[in-house]
This record gives C-alpha cells, sequence and structure tokens, in this order.
C-alpha cells in the first residue's frame, strides 16, 4: 500500500465560470477498490475524467505512472493512458461491429501490443464469457456486456482501471456481480480500482469511498457500510453549487 | 404524434430525406413539363398569321396502343379539297398553299431570303395570309417575283425550285419568304405533274365575316374526317411546319426515358435517405414499442417523419424542376433537337403529377422502411437496435447474385447484332448489374470484408483493421455507399462509353464506304439544283457523281429490336448512279438497279427480290422491290430508298449533297465550277446523316445521365454524412478506449478507401464485362473507343465524395468531445 498509483496535486477544473473541482489533492494507492461518491454535480465523474487523463486539468498536476501529464498532447496523453489506465463505463462502450473477443483486444491493438493470450484465457474464464468471445455485443446481456468490458479494461494490464458507474445500468444481480467481480481483481490480482458511483451499496464494496461535494473531496471512509454511506449522503443538505456540467446522470 | 414524430427524427435525419425529395421533385417536375409540351405545345405562327383556318394532311400516322408515329416530310392535299372548302358554310374564301425551295444567289446584291431556303419559296395568293403588299404590283409572268428587300423592277438571280434563273422584282412584300405566280409556283413546286400533281401543301381559309371560327373549324372537322388536320389560331404554327409534330413526339420518347430512369433513382434514393433516418432511429422507435406503441403506431411516426421532410422539399422541388426544364429546353434547341420555335409549356398540371408521383414513392418507402422496425418483437427490437439487423435476406442476396450473371447474358446480345439496336444489351446489362449489386451488396462486403478480416497481416495498424472490421459489422451500411457508387461509375462509364463506341464503329464503317469521295453541297440555295449534276460530271477528273439525299421511312418489324408497330428511320435516297461511287459493299444485287420502287436493305434483313412494304416519311405506303442487300448497315443504316421511289414524297424536293469519285489520279479542280454555281460549296468529308457527329439524343440523355448521377452523388454524400455524424458515441468511446485522433483519422480515412475502391471496382467491373463485348463485335477489340480518361475520373470523383463525406462531418463529430 506504499506505492502511489496516481496523484493529483491542487487540481482543479473550471468549465467556463462553473468550477467543477477545486483544488483537489489526492493519491491514490496501488491495490486498492475507491469508490468516490457524491451528489450529482458533486464533480465526482470530473474528477475521474483528469485523474484518468481523459480531460486535462484547468491548474494543477496530475501523475500517472510517475509521469506528469502537464504539457502532454492530446496524443502523448492517449498514449501514456493506454499503457497506464483501463476504463469500464456504465453504458459499456463495446463497439457493436466488434465480436466480444475483438472488443476486449481493441485497446491493445489501438496501442500497438501484444495481448497475452494466457493473461487473457485467465480473464475470460474468471467473468465467465469464454464461450461468448464469437459473439456481437448485441447478443449479450448488460451484465455480460459489462463484464466483457472488464476485461477490456484489464487486458493491457494497467496500473489502474476507472469504473464510471459501472452498475448504473444494470439490475441489481447483474450489478452484484460486476462488484464481485471488481472486488476479486483488487483482492486476487492486485488491481487497483477507482470507481465512481452514487449508490452506495456499490460503494460499499469498497475498502475506502471518497465523498465529494462542490467539486472538493470532504470526507474519506474507510470500509463504510451501504448504511453509513446512506445516512451520510442524506446528510449533504444544501443545492449543489455545480449544476450544470461535470456529471452524467 | 407530429411532434413526438420530429423530435425522434432529429433535423439531420430527415435532411437527407429532404434533399432526396427535392431532387426527386425536381426532376419528375422537369420530366413532367418536357412530356406536356410534347403533348400540348404548339409552335409559334412563323407565316401564316393572317390565316382563319388551316387545313393539312394529317401529319401522323396512328398506332395500336403507342402514340401516333409522325410524319417529318409534308404530306399534301388535293387541289380538288380547295373547292369543296371553299364551298362550306361561314368559309369566305380557299386558298391552295404551296411551298418550294428558294433562294436568292448570293453573289447579287439582294440579300438572302429569310427562312429555310428549302421551303422558302410561295404563290402569291398565300401572301393575303402572310403578309402585305408594300409597293409594286403582283408577280404575273413567270420571271417575275415578289421580295422583301429589293429595288422594284430589278433584276435578281434566284435559285427556284432547284432552278437557276432571272427575275425581276415585281413587288415589294411585308411577309417572309419569296412569292412568284400562283401559276409559277404550282410549276416550281413540281405540282403540275409527277406524283404530286395536282396536290397543294396547305388550304387556307378566310371566313366569312361574322362566322365562328372554331364552329366552322368542328364543322370541317366532321367534314373531312381523321385523315385531315384543321387548324385555328395557335395551333396553325403546327399545320406550318410537319417537322414540328416529329419534334414533339421526341419530346414525349424523352420525357418517357427520363422519367423512367428518374423514377427508378428517386425511388431508389427516397427509399435509401428514409431507411437511413430509420435506421439512425432504431433504438428510440424500439423504446416507443417497449412504451405500448403499437407497430401501426411505429409506421405512423415514420411516415410523418418523411411526410414532413416532403413537405418542406416541394416547393423549392417544383420551382427547381421548372426550371431546369427550361434549361433542358434550353440544350435542345442547341443541340438541334428541338426547333426554336417550339416553346415548352409551363402548366401546373407536371408539379401536380409529380407531388403526387413523390408522395406515392415517398408513402411506399416510408411504409417498407418502417416494416422490420415496426414488426420486431419489443425486446428484439431493443437488442437489435443496437446493432445492425445480423443476416441480410437470403432471398435478397441470392436475386442479387442471380441478376448479376443474367446481366451478363444481355451483353451478348452485340456479339449476335450488330445494329444499333444493340446498345439495349448494355445498357439493360449495366442497369441490371447495378440493381443486383444493390441486392447482394450487404452479403458481398460482409463475405469479403470478413474474408479480408480473417487473412489481415497481424501487423497492420489498428486504424485499417477497425475499418475492415467496421466495414464487415456495419455491411448493410456499407454496401448501401457501395451499390450507389458503384451505379454511378456504372452508369456513367457503360452509357457514354457504348454511345461512343457505336459512334465510332458507325463512322468508321460510313468513312470505309465513303473513301476517297469528295462532296458539293449547296445548302444555301434549299439543295442541290437541276444543272449541277451534269456540270459536276463534266469537270475533268470526275469519275462518277451521285445526288444523295436523307428522308424519314416508316417501317413494321424491319430490323433486329425494332418495335412491333411502326417505327421512323433515316433512310438514305440514291439512285442508279451511285453505283460505283459509294460503297455499301454489296453483298447480293447491285445499285444500278435503283430505279423505280425499289429499295437496298441490310443484307441481315432481307433479300433481293423480296417485296417490302413502306411507308413514306409523308405517309404514303408503298411497294418497294429490294435490288440490293449490302454489308455496311451500321454506316449506312439498314435502308437505302431509291430516287424515284422518294420522289414526291419529301417537303425538300431537292437532293442535299452530290457525292463524287474523283479518278485516281489527285483531286479534280471544282474552281471554275464553284465559280459558275455561287452558293455550292465544294467539302472532303460527305454529309451524310447517319455517319459521324452525335445525334441530338445521344447528347439530352448524356445531359439527364449527368443530372441524374448528380442527383445520385449528392444523395450518398448526403446519406454518408448522415451516418458518419451519427457515430459519434462510436468515435467517443474509441478516443476513450485509447485511440488517438489520428488513429481515428486513418480509422476513417481507410473506412472511405474501402468504401470507395470496392464502388469503383464493382462499377468498372460491372461495366467492363458489356462493354468488352461491344468492342468486340464493332470494334473488333476488347476496349470501347471514347473518352477511356471517364474510368479514372469516375472513379476519383467517387474517391473524393466519399473522403469528404466521412471526413468533414467526422471532424465535426470528435473534435473537443469526449
Amino acid at each position: 500500500m506504499s506505492q502511489t498509483v496516481i496523484t493529483l496535486e491542487r487540481v482543479t477544473k473550471t468549465y467556463g465560470d462553473v468550477r467543477a473541482l477545486g483544488e483537489v489533492t489526492l493519491s491514490f494507492p496501488r491495490g486498492r477498490f475507491v469508490a468516490v461518491m457524491g451528489p450529482s454535480g458533486s464533480g465526482k465523474s470530473t474528477l475521474l475524467n483528469c485523474a484518468a487523463g481523459l480531460d486535462a486539468p484547468t491548474s494543477g498536476s496530475v501523475v500517472i505512472g510517475g509521469v506528469d501529464l502537464g504539457g502532454l498532447s492530446e496524443t502523448r496523453r492517449t498514449e501514456l493512458r493506454r499503457r497506464h489506465v483501463g476504463f469500464v463505463f456504465q453504458s459499456y462502450n463495446l463497439l457493436p461491429a466488434l465480436s466480444v473477443e475483438d472488443n476486449i483486444t481493441l485497446p491493445l491493438r489501438l496501442a500497438g501490443m501484444r495481448p497475452d493470450h494466457a493473461w487473457l484465457h485467465e480473464l475470460v474464464e474468471r467473468v465467465g464469457l469464454r464461450d461468448r468471445l464469437r459473439h456481437r455485443p448485441a447478443e449479450l446481456s448488460g451484465g455480460q456486456e459489462q463484464r466483457a468490458a472488464i476485461v477490456r479494461a484489464l487486458a493491457a494490464r494497467p496500473d489502474v482501471v476507472f469504473a464510471d458507474e459501472p452498475t448504473g445500468a444494470l439490475d441489481r444481480i447483474s450489478a452484484a456481480r460486476v462488484l464481485d467481480l471488481l472486488r476479486e481483481l483488487v483482492d486476487d490480482l492486485g488491481q487497483t480500482v477507482i470507481m465512481v458511483t452514487h449508490d452506495p451499496v456499490a460503494a460499499a464494496r469498497a475498502h475506502q469511498t471518497l465523498v465529494m461535494v462542490d467539486g472538493k473531496v470532504v470526507d474519506v471512509l474507510r470500509a463504510p457500510s451501504a448504511d453509513d454511506l446512506a445516512a451520510r449522503l442524506a446528510g449533504l443538505n444544501g443545492e449543489p453549487r455545480i449544476t450544470r456540467i461535470g456529471d452524467r446522470p | 404524434m407530429i411532434r413526438t414524430s420530429l423530435a425522434l427524427a432529429g433535423i439531420g435525419g430527415l435532411a437527407a430525406v429532404f434533399f432526396a425529395v427535392l431532387g426527386g421533385m425536381a426532376l419528375a417536375t422537369a420530366a413532367g413539363v418536357v412530356a406536356e409540351s410534347g403533348l400540348r405545345s404548339s409552335v409559334a405562327t412563323q407565316r401564316l398569321g393572317r390565316a382563319d383556318v388551316v387545313v393539312s394532311a394529317r401529319q401522323s400516322l396512328p398506332r395500336k396502343e403507342d402514340l401516333p408515329v409522325a410524319l417529318p416530310e409534308r404530306a399534301v392535299l388535293p387541289t380538288s379539297l380547295i373547292a369543296r372548302l371553299a364551298r362550306f358554310p361561314g368559309v369566305a374564301a380557299a386558298t391552295g398553299d404551296v411551298s418550294f425551295p428558294a433562294a436568292v444567289i448570293p453573289d447579287s446584291d439582294v440579300p438572302a431570303v429569310e427562312g429555310d431556303p428549302a421551303t422558302a419559296g410561295h404563290g402569291w395568293s398565300s401572301l393575303a395570309f402572310t403578309g402585305s403588299l408594300r409597293a409594286g404590283r403582283a408577280p404575273r409572268d413567270p420571271g417575275e417575283v415578289a421580295l422583301r428587300q429589293a429595288r422594284l423592277g430589278q433584276e435578281v438571280r434566284l435559285m427556284v425550285g432547284g432552278r437557276p434563273g432571272r427575275y425581276r422584282v415585281t413587288a415589294l412584300v411585308d411577309a417572309p419568304g419569296l412569292y412568284v405566280a400562283d401559276a409559277t409556283a404550282t410549276e416550281l413546286a413540281g405540282r403540275t405533274s409527277g406524283p404530286r400533281a395536282s396536290t397543294v401543301d396547305l388550304v387556307i381559309l378566310r371566313l366569312a365575316p361574322g362566322a365562328n371560327t372554331e364552329a366552322v373549324a368542328a364543322g370541317l372537322r366532321e367534314l373531312l374526317g381523321e385523315r385531315y388536320d384543321v387548324a385555328t389560331g395557335r395551333f396553325i404554327g403546327d399545320a406550318e411546319s410537319p417537322g414540328m409534330a416529329a419534334a414533339r413526339e421526341l419530346l414525349i420518347v424523352l420525357s418517357g426515358s427520363i422519367g423512367g430512369i428518374s423514377l427508378l433513382v428517386v425511388g431508389f434514393v427516397v427509399g435509401g435517405s428514409l431507411s437511413l433516418s430509420v435506421n439512425r432511429q432504431r433504438r428510440d422507435l424500439a423504446l416507443l414499442r417497449a412504451a405500448g406503441a403499437t407497430p401501426r403506431q411505429v409506421r405512423r411516426t415514420i411516415a410523418i417523419q418523411a411526410a414532413v421532410a416532403a413537405t418542406a422539399a416541394l416547393a423549392p422541388g417544383l420551382l427547381l424542376g421548372y426550371h431546369l426544364a427550361e434549361r433542358f429546353g434550353d440544350l435542345l434547341v442547341s443541340t438541334g433537337a428541338l426547333p426554336a420555335a417550339l416553346f415548352l409549356v409551363y402548366s401546373p398540371l407536371p408539379a401536380l403529377a409529380a407531388v403526387l408521383l413523390l408522395a406515392a414513392v415517398v408513402r411506399i418507402s416510408a411504409w417498407a422502411a418502417s416494416l422490420r422496425v415496426s414488426r420486431a418483437s419489443v425486446p428484439g427490437g431493443l437488442a437489435e437496435s443496437r446493432s445492425e439487423p445480423r443476416e441480410p435476406s437470403k432471398a435478397r442476396t441470392a436475386v442479387g447474385l442471380l441478376l448479376m450473371p443474367a446481366s451478363f447474358v444481355l451483353s451478348v446480345i452485340p456479339l449476335l447484332v450488330r445494329t444499333e439496336a444493340a446498345v439495349i444489351g448494355p445498357a439493360n446489362a449495366a442497369l441490371l448489374a447495378v440493381i443486383g449489386l444493390a441486392l447482394a451488396g450487404p452479403q458481398l462486403v460482409r463475405t469479403v470484408t470478413g474474408a479480408l478480416a480473417d487473412r489481415l497481416p497481424s501487423r497492420i495498424s489498428a486504424a485499417a483493421w477497425l475499418a475492415v472490421n467496421n466495414a464487415r459489422g456495419y455491411a448493410l451500411r456499407t454496401a448501401g455507399a457501395v451499390a450507389a457508387m458503384a451505379m454511378v461509375v456504372t452508369l456513367g462509364l457503360s452509357f457514354v462509353l457504348t454511345q461512343t463506341t457505336i459512334m465510332t464503329a458507325k463512322a468508321d464503317e460510313a468513312a470505309l464506304g465513303l473513301r476517297g469521295l469528295l462532296a458539293v453541297t449547296a445548302d444555301r440555295l434549299g439543295g442541290i439544283p437541276d444543272g449541277l449534276l451534269p456540270d459536276v460530271r463534266g469537270v475533268p477528273g470526275v469519275l462518277g457523281a451521285a445526288p444523295v439525299a436523307t428522308t424519314t421511312v416508316l417501317t413494321r418489324e424491319f430490323a433486329f429490336g425494332d418495335d412491333p408497330g411502326l417505327q421512323d428511320r433515316t433512310a438514305l435516297v440514291l439512285g442508279p448512279d451511285a453505283h460505283g461511287v459509294v460503297d455499301l459493299d454489296v453483298s447480293h444485287g447491285s445499285l444500278r438497279e435503283l430505279v423505280g420502287a425499289s429499295i437496298a436493305v441490310d443484307e441481315h434483313v432481307g433479300a433481293v427480290g423480296e417485296s417490302r412494304e413502306l411507308v413514306m416519311g409523308d405517309g404514303a405506303t408503298v411497294k418497294a422491290r429490294v435490288v440490293a442487300t449490302y454489308r455496311r448497315a451500321l454506316g449506312f443504316g439498314p435502308l437505302v430508298v431509291s430516287r424515284d421511289l422518294a420522289a414526291g414524297h419529301t417537303t425538300r424536293g431537292l437532293a442535299s449533297a452530290i457525292l463524287i469519285r474523283p479518278a485516281a489520279s489527285g483531286a479534280p479542280d471544282f474552281g471554275d465550277l464553284l465559280a459558275r454555281w455561287p452558293g455550292v460549296k465544294a467539302t472532303e468529308s460527305p454529309p451524310i446523316a447517319q455517319a459521324g457527329a452525335f445525334p441530338a439524343e445521344v447528347v439530352v440523355n448524356l445531359a439527364v445521365l449527368v443530372v441524374l448521377l448528380g442527383y445520385v452523388l449528392v444523395a450518398v454524400a448526403n446519406r454518408l454524412v448522415a451516418t458518419t455524424t451519427a457515430r459519434r458515441e462510436e468515435f467517443r468511446a474509441l478516443l476513450r478506449l485509447g485511440s488517438t485522433p489520428g488513429q481515428l483519422r486513418r480509422m476513417l480515412r481507410w473506412e472511405a478507401v474501402l468504401t470507395a475502391g470496392a464502388a469503383a471496382g464493382a462499377g468498372v467491373a460491372l461495366a467492363a464485362v458489356p462493354l468488352t463485348t461491344l468492342s468486340v463485335s464493332f470494334l473488333g477489340r476488347p476496349w470501347p473507343a471514347g473518352p477511356l480518361w471517364l474510368a479514372p475520373a469516375c472513379v476519383l470523383l467517387v474517391a473524393v465524395v466519399v473522403w469528404l463525406a466521412t471526413a468533414l462531418p467526422a471532424r465535426r463529430a470528435y473534435t473537443g468531445s469526449r
């Protein structure tokens, strides 16, 4: 737990005159499952986008894998990202034209890396998609699609996996299975997973939960229960200042 | 309901439909204007502006189940009719009118007579209906004449009725043409003896004061029956020039061909844009179904979207259509296909027809496009809504795969038939092949890209790999663009090169038959004058000379590919003196026998000794003996009529040129001859209508094709823009998954290359098969004649359009957004 994967140093992000992130300083340790919670518009997704290098912060520095993202071109940022970061999205973002297998290896292909077949085989077995590799995403259930997306995120053995509302589009049982899976990846394989969610049940599966309000991290809870979290969130009264941009429903 | 429908479709989705309908409206309206003009337009009265009623022989022959065929040569009326008409109640006076070739010989100081010299001469009594006497007195003696511009009492040299002579000007008139005494006119027009004895061209009537013109005309029609036309008012212009009816017939034929192919293309484009729009909304429509909408309601939603886009396109489409028709009319006049005097008719009728037509096309297309999505079960629809239907229908693929080889069967036609009718082979082959490609396209794209994807080298760039897989994954979408672009290439190439190939073959063959020949013409004199031929023969170094003319003859199932009914074709008019001058490559018989009622025909069409029934250009049915058969039917047409047979059945009555075979040693010197015959010209390229030069119809068809293919291109580009814009989500996902913007750009470039490459390849390949057989048959070599640069030009055009339509909207879709 001594190593940090990503460090944010006084990161600010503004959209026009709306401030989505206000001087956030954070570091994510390796091998942990961290949840980021907060009401709509609290800056969760902006935090994720900046931490993952998807978006450049307005000010402050983001260091991924020892490299400062500041001043890097879009292309260089992309290259860094695909070496160090994997993504899981609420809407899966599987390309419908590609088979599950091709979807899984797509980031490797984009990065020009050779797939590690043993690793992929292990992952596919673990998520139970071995007999689905030749199918198109449209032929899978939502849970299966998200599991395929998780394999894809891990294919390049990234330092960290970002998950943006990974269970948002899933039913309770599928969601539970996906969360189990994410937790296993951390516990068994030493992965680092950072998950944005506003579901206390989901966040309860993490080692640690950051609570955000108005673009700032206001609380860090260690292994809270879902009820604790729900209570904590309910206590965040007052209208959030940031209402326009920075969060996905 | 309407609001919901529109909200679902979005502006982008409807724009493609809008443009498709806009273009369709324009094309349909333009075709409608041309068709209506063919049916209803009248020629501005040129000459007989003061006539009340004009009676003429009918200038058309009725056909069973078809439009009447126009008679381009003047059909005449018996003089006996004049007296009968004069006695008709309400008629004050009846005058017979004739026209004959007349021209001022160009060496005098009198300006040329206005109008076509072939029909500029008339009898004095016609003047009462054409203009007025300005000064002097009526010509009485054969040597007297009335002109518009001359001095009274002046001697002028005229060429009248093919005879040169000196005439004294006795009158100055305010009327077009040249006037001689009535008796002289009758003689000069050849009405005193021979096949046209005792006939007139027209009977002009002056009505009694107070008589109702229409009532008298109606009475006359009843009296005269179907064989005669009774014209009043603005229709008098029609009676004046028999060629007008033929020109109008051309308009109808043109509108038919334009309308047919336009309808096909409009259906294709409108249907395509609608199905694109529906595909874009598949998920929303599935959700609509999930929310409780019945399939009928879903179809209604789509119908409303289509109707709104179509309605918006209506007015601009109509305006564009009328404008297009006007341009088209100008083109027809400038190519000589249409006399300038013939006006296009602009009425609301074509607009109405176009609206109804497009409404039907849109309605049917909307219904067809919505069928699948409206019928899908709700969960099935939701699942399917994220990707394309998995398998293109087997039947569709099978039909498409059958059509393409079937089109090659049509390509064999030119190998069997070496006449112009062979055109139908390549033309229809190309069309069939394109339809086949459109049907089988999705499966073909899937198979080909599938095979390609499996064989891609493992080190291929991610961009190229993605492009191939996208093409495969969206086979329907890819195939749509490929088929439409291939259609542009195939139709463009096969149409143009077929025409140029046949044209070249005809010109080559005619050139063989006319090799070494010289010619003299006298267009300014209205035709070859009478004494010119012996004079030409007298020039030292002239081995033989033969007058030549062309006329229109109507035949029934004469050559291969003829319709069952009467068909008009241009025939060469030659006499026995053509033997040894024109080389038709006679296989049996001899051109020497071309006397009396005789014809020579293509050796595939008849045999020497047969008797054939023909309808001459003025509608007279004649029987003619076949005295020779020949091989050069492509260059000279399948029919040659004897001069004797044609005499009395043509408007002009004079030969158009004299073909001259010079003795082997050097060209004869025509210097003296030309000096003696002002207005006569010598030329080295014998002017035979069959040979050389692009016929007006070809130019017109080409113009139509260019407009149509342009429409298709714009429509396809439109669809590409719409699909690319709709892929925003996909681009975003790719960027998030680690694609650099450069990789995304390269992926799109590869996709464009695949689409354009497949379209160009398929297009060229489908056009190549029929063109090859045609070229082998007509030119004896496997490649066609004509602008071969057209092939790379088409490919380039397609590539540029695809590239622009993908790259530009894509940039907007992925820059600055994630």
